[in-house]
């Protein structure tokens, strides 16, 4: 099935740097968690195993064959966030996983890949210079539909993820000034309906304490104030390897899921956010660059927007454990404990690989 | 495929996809930007942050040193307590955080915060003392809920007690916590707020050799304030202990006597200025005063009339009445004015100065010499003496003999009496010195004002034949009594001077005179009474109208004083008993018990 060919074309330096960023990514929830019961940095590495085999068991499957099934793909994902809705046990209070006896999957997590298949679908005999509102609504509504459901359960963080995404395709479609103004209209009605129904105090809390976290040092601005400190404290050359105070004494929240970078930024300082942020740069970079290597317009749609899925969360990530986006509970990929994300984040670059190792057409 | 073409034209699709990818470098430039900020420019803060996150500096609070008698009984020790602090900083919301302390430690609300707020302008991160002497169930409580009050502090500390409650309680003093404003005018630059300090008495004078250096310990703890481990310790230094001059049983001996009275007893070794005990009454129990939270009992002895917090020994002044006399004698003779054999008749009254005068006994004392007079405590003979010196030699041997200054002991706040002459009249009383005054302070009356502690310094001034030392209550063998109470100069009366006073006091004790009450078998006591008689000067005739209705025996003070034995004297002691009327009768048979109970221990 794999013939010669296509292990010739598979770009080995992605997956190096894909399992790079995956291995450092389990040092660091090592160093954040190796107190605490439930080995988590073992669960990490069992992940990524099993990210590794479905990512190479994806790269089987032709990408424009999951493209032609993509709208059911998209059914059966639609019927399991429905589902989980009503059968799934709360975990933190949020219906977003299914509990299986050793793990637990968050199917709001792998969407994306459906949602970037479907959307791919959407656009792929897409001609013209500019969005035409047909398409337009037809994408805005398939990810509303997941988007409405993941933020029932409720985790607004994910349902906004998927936000990227659909901007970054109707972006590579083609957006004139009419378009802007209208999304930027959309968005604001959304922003002050969302404020005043849709949002819950707690998350309202965390809006206003990106304003002046000191304020309320232990209610809402807790969380970045104690990432600003382990940043902070780390300095240009940092602490060293599991020697943050901030998070080894627990001051940091969340510090081998969401916090994670502000370890990195405690215990090995500037220096160690700069060879990360690099490493992310190399990766994000080299996912653009293999845009130019898709031989269709499915193909660039699709590497595109799990360039723009795993970018946005890195950046979004960035910015939220430094003060300047609201805590919305958004992982940085590769780094953060969970095996959902991880897996997701894995199946965005096979699919990639995918387009890329397919790049010349059998004609 | 649908189109013909093998490939696409993704040109636009490309070209849009770099906007983006210029975008994303963009921003990530932008956030190394802010990571540049926090980690390199604004480092230093963001390191002290983590270092007050992580570490917490407790105060080890040193013992304070005992005090114990001259035989080793510890007047005032130390016991274990718990105290809670509160720390504002750690309050989410400072009045529903009162409001539940309030529930918790059963303080009403606003007493708590009556009580923070004479602390408000400290810093809020600076723990308030708001409850102590904490039962073993209140810091049970307060240990386990510990999560949910992070603004409570608790803190264990060695805690002043004096075992015999009021004994002593005016020689000692008591501590009280430390006032906002003592901190702030920097007398006590190493204490802190919530520190107890001493007051009065001992424990305020010896407070620097009393108070230890507190200790300090650094500890990690955790986001929940859980103890990692300690990263530094400095152990607290306790206070040194001092030794009294007092003695235990004739301290107790001395507040027996005195109990249910308003007086003072002072007992002295005459050659070293060793106070043995020093008694004044109504007395207090220094234990109250520990507590932060002011009791009603503090407030009942502030406002009492009786003055229990008033140290009468040092701060009462009273005047002398008869035992002045012998400041007279003293000095009429030196003066070579009288002598032994001089012979003045008393016939109950006599006009001197155009004015009456009169003795105490109506039908007079008739015929006597010198050592008759004092013997007898007669007026008229003192009289005739004081026309004779005059007042500025009665005042200048009353100052040479201890009056009008303060004696120097090692308490605070001594009055210095007071000794009257012509010019002290004019300036401060804008007044002529009448002839009259004279005959009036040479029987101690008139503006005369001495206190007790003066009247022991000047019997043992006699007792040593002239010879001056300091009272003092610290034990010059205690290793923090390097404090040297040097021997003034001697006073300058011929020793043959003394020796026909001393006959004289020998006589008023031994041979039925005034103070014949006082007297031990087979231990030659020298005394002198006195009954002071509040009536001589305006002033006193003021309070007199006051007192009118009174029984004349209810206005006098009791006067004794006395040493023993007459050759090389061990002990002087000096009572007075206020409206205890004549000296013979109150004071003298107390000084009796006393000079009794030294005999017993001493002698």
């Amino acid at each position: 099935m794999i013939d010669r060919n296509l292990l010739r074309n598979t770009d080995w330096i992605l997956i190096g740097i894909l399992l790079l960023n995956s291995i450092l990514g389990v040092a660091f929830i090592y160093s954040t968690s190796h107190y605490l019961p439930g080995n988590y940095y073992v669960k990490q590495i069992f992940w990524m195993v099993f990210s590794m085999i479905a990512l190479f068991l994806f790269l089987c499957v032709d990408y424009s064959t999951l493209v032609t099934y993509s709208f059911y793909l998209y059914l059966v994902l639609i019927g399991v966030l429905g589902g989980i809705l009503i059968f799934g046990t709360p975990i933190a209070g949020a219906k977003s996983w299914f509990k299986f006896p050793f793990f637990n999957v968050q199917p709001s997590e792998i969407a994306k890949i459906m949602i970037i298949l479907l959307l791919a679908n959407v656009f792929a005999k897409f001609r013209k210079n500019y969005l035409s509102m047909g398409k337009g609504l037809l994408s805005v509504s398939i990810i509303a539909v997941p988007a409405f459901l993941v933020a029932l359960q409720p985790d607004l963080g994910t349902a906004l993820s998927y936000i990227p995404i659909l901007l970054g395709a109707l972006f590579l479609a083609g957006l004139n000034k009419k378009t802007i103004i209208g999304i930027l209209i959309c968005g604001l009605l959304l922003g002050i309906f969302g404020w005043n129904i849709g949002l819950k105090d707690y998350q309202k809390k965390r809006l206003t304490a990106l304003i002046s976290p000191s304020q309320d040092p232990l209610g809402s601005g807790y969380h970045i104030l104690q990432s600003k400190i382990a940043i902070g404290s780390g300095g240009f050359l940092g602490k060293g390897f599991r020697k943050g105070t901030q998070s080894q004494l627990r001051f940091l929240p969340a510090r081998h899921t969401d916090f994670v970078f502000s370890v990195v930024g405690e215990e090995f300082g500037f220096i160690g956010v700069v060879l990360i942020l690099l490493s992310y740069s190399f990766l994000i970079w080299r996912l653009f660059q293999s845009i130019g290597h898709a031989r269709d317009r499915t193909g660039v749609y699709i590497i595109f927007m799990v360039a723009i899925m795993i970018a946005f969360q890195f950046l979004i990530n960035l910015m939220m454990i430094i003060g300047l986006f609201p805590i919305a509970g958004i992982p940085l990929p590769l780094f953060s404990y969970g095996g959902s994300s991880l897996l997701t984040t894995y199946l965005g670059i096979a699919l990639v690989l995918n387009v890329k190792m397919r790049r010349f057409a059998n004609i | 495929m649908e189109n013909n073409k093998a490939y696409e034209d993704l040109f636009l699709v490309q070209k849009r996809s770099k906007k983006i990818f210029i975008f994303i470098q963009v921003l990530s430039v932008f956030l190394l930007l802010n990571f540049w900020k926090i980690q390199v420019l604004d480092h230093k803060k963001y390191w002290e942050k983590s270092e007050a996150n992580r570490t917490r500096k407790i105060v080890l609070l040193a013992q304070r040193g005992l005090i114990k008698d001259r035989g080793g009984t510890i007047l005032a020790d130390n016991k274990a307590s718990f105290k809670v602090s509160i720390i504002r900083e750690n309050c989410e919301d400072y009045d529903k955080s009162c409001r539940k302390i309030s529930r918790l430690l059963m303080i009403e609300e606003d007493v708590l915060k009556e009580r923070i707020k004479r602390y408000e302008s400290f810093p809020v991160f600076k723990p308030i003392v708001i409850k102590e002497n904490l039962s073993f169930e209140e810091v049970a409580v307060i240990e386990a809920r510990k999560l949910e009050f992070p603004e409570l502090f608790l803190q264990a500390e060695p805690k002043r007690f004096y075992p015999f409650g009021n004994l002593a309680a005016h020689a000692l003093g008591y501590i009280q916590e430390l006032s906002g404003e003592e901190i702030k005018n920097g007398l006590y630059k190493q204490r802190r707020l919530g520190d107890l300090i001493g007051k009065t008495g001992v424990e305020k004078v010896y407070e620097s050799t009393l108070v230890g250096t507190d200790g300090e310990s650094l500890e990690i703890v955790d986001s929940m304030g859980r103890s990692k481990g300690e990263i530094a310790k400095r152990e607290p230094e306790k206070g040194q202990n001092i030794i009294l001059t007092l003695d235990y049983a004739l301290q107790e001996k001395a507040e027996e006597v005195l109990e249910g009275r308003e007086g003072a007893v002072v007992m002295m070794d005459p050659q070293t200025g060793e106070i043995l005990a020093l008694a004044s009454y109504p007395t207090f129990d220094p234990n109250k005063f520990i507590d932060r939270f002011t009791p009603e009992e503090w407030l009942d002895l502030i406002n009492s009339s009786e003055f229990p917090l008033e140290n009468r020994t040092v701060r009462g002044q009273y005047a002398p009445g008869s035992i002045f006399k012998l400041v007279i004698d003293l000095g009429a003779l030196e003066l070579g004015l009288v002598d032994e054999e001089t012979v003045f008749t008393c016939k109950g009254e006599i006009e001197i100065y155009n004015e009456p005068f009169k003795c105490w006994i109506e039908k007079g004392h008739g015929e006597m010499n010198l050592i008759q007079g004092i013997r007898n405590s007669c007026n008229i003979y003192h009289y005739q003496v004081a026309k004779k010196m005059g007042i500025d030699e009665i005042s200048r041997y009353a100052k040479m003999l201890g009056f009008g200054a303060r004696t120097g002991i090692d308490l605070p706040g001594e009055k210095a009496g007071l000794v009257p002459n012509p010019q002290w009249k004019r300036e401060v009383r804008k007044e002529r010195w009448q002839p009259g005054e004279t005959i009036s302070v040479g029987i101690g009356q008139g503006p005369l004002m001495v206190t007790p502690l003066q009247v022991a310094l000047y019997t043992s001034i006699i007792a040593n034949r002239g010879r001056k030392v300091t009272p003092h209550l610290l034990n010059s063998q205690s290793l923090a009594g390097k404090r040297l109470f040097s021997e003034k100069d001697a006073v300058d009366i011929e020793l043959s001077t003394f020796e026909t006073v001393i006959q004289g006091m020998w006589e008023v004790v031994n041979k039925g005179g005034t103070g014949w009450a006082a007297n031990v078998k087979g231990f030659d006591i020298c005394g002198k009474t006195g009954s002071t008689q509040l009536v001589s000067t305006e002033k006193d005739k003021e309070k007199k109208v006051e007192e009118e209705e009174e029984e004349e025996e209810a206005k006098t003070h009791s006067w004794f004083t006395g040493f023993a034995p007459r050759d090389n004297p061990k002990i002087v002691v000096t009572v007075i008993i206020e409206y205890g009327g004549m000296g013979g009768a109150t004071a003298a048979p107390i000084a009796r018990k006393l000079f009794n109970s030294y005999r017993r221990k001493y002698d």
